[in-house]
């Protein structure tokens, strides 16, 4: 990349609010340095505790998804697994926003869809309620595919101010993987 | 028996079970690479502590400035046990939280709504 191209690229990130932008392997090391980073960032800049847990929050799960389902990934048994992905951090007016993206199992696609079109459609009451039962519930253990509780998009969810954004966006190349966006408003 | 101490990290918590002493705390940040992995073997000490632990005074200190979903789950087990421990023992939560922030005192309020016979004390931290 020429020196100018990329003075263009960072005055682009900077009018859209970008606070934080990384594209490349997630890893626990490389997750936990940005989420000091983005803490010590908010912080700084004199964001609310409530507003810096929320996106600190938003930041941890969207980055733990993609470092246990993203398929551009190395995942030896004895740890240290890494995952390929996008994440953006921005704040616009008086909200933040936080997007990320990686590739996931075409498999999976029907599966993601109908969590998140189910939470999409909850008020924060009923997002509250889904939170609890999901919390209560035993049923997650004999989930096959989620390695985690069950409560990641409902996280996120509880988090957010207004309802998840995704997409989809098919890769020519790959028919078995399909990019994965998820984007969140604090 | 021996009590359990494991020291902070990053992204784990300390643990400090003093089993001799009836007091167990937590304290720090937890987002552990693999949480089940991380808490499997406090889980397995505490619930052998609580097998022969009669008539005693438990104090359980929680001070957690941030848990992810995952192990979200884990501390509602972990209060599970504590819970059903609460017929031949007194269990007395301290639950912190930041002052300024509801979510982490919501989640400890659900808690003592499901779990009732545990003697739940909300302390807030001012900033």
């Amino acid at each position: 990349m020429q020196l100018d191209v990329f003075n263009a690229f960072r005055d682009h990130a900077l009018r859209n609010g970008v606070l934080f932008y990384f594209n490349g392997y997630f890893s626990h090391n490389v997750i936990g340095a940005m989420g000091d980073t983005l803490r010590h960032r908010l912080e700084a800049q004199g964001t609310k505790g409530a507003v810096t847990r929320r996106v600190f929050s938003t930041f941890i799960e969207m980055a733990q998804n993609i470092l246990n389902y993203g398929v551009d990934a190395e995942r030896p048994e004895q740890g240290g697994q890494m995952s390929l992905g996008a994440v953006a951090i921005g704040e616009l007016g008086d909200q933040f926003y936080i997007i990320c993206g990686n590739h996931i199992d075409q498999a999976h696609v029907d599966r993601v869809r109908e969590k998140l079109e189910a939470i999409r459609s909850m008020s924060n009451d009923e997002i509250k309620q889904a939170y609890k039962q999901q919390l209560r519930s035993q049923d997650h253990e004999e989930d096959p595919i989620s390695k985690g509780a069950g409560l990641g998009f409902l996280t996120v969810a509880r988090d957010s101010s207004a309802p998840i954004e995704y997409t989809f966006i098919e890769d020519q190349g790959s028919p078995d993987k399909v990019g994965f966006y998820l984007k969140a408003i604090i | 028996m021996q009590d359990l101490h494991i020291a902070a990290s990053g992204t784990s918590p300390e643990v400090d079970f003093r089993f001799s002493s009836h007091r167990l705390a937590l304290i720090g940040e937890s987002y552990p690479e693999n949480a089940a992995a991380f808490y499997g073997p406090v889980i397995e000490a505490l619930r052998e502590y609580l097998a022969q632990a009669n008539g005693q005074r438990i104090e359980v200190h929680v001070e957690l400035r941030y848990f992810n979903s995952s192990s979200t789950k884990v501390l509602f087990n972990i209060f599970d046990l504590l819970n059903s421990a609460t017929g031949s023992n007194e269990v007395v939560l301290h639950w912190y939280h930041d002052e300024e922030d509801d979510t982490i005192l919501e989640f400890g309020n659900d808690l003592h709504e499901d779990f009732p016979s545990i003697n739940y004390i909300p302390m807030a931290i001012v900033a």
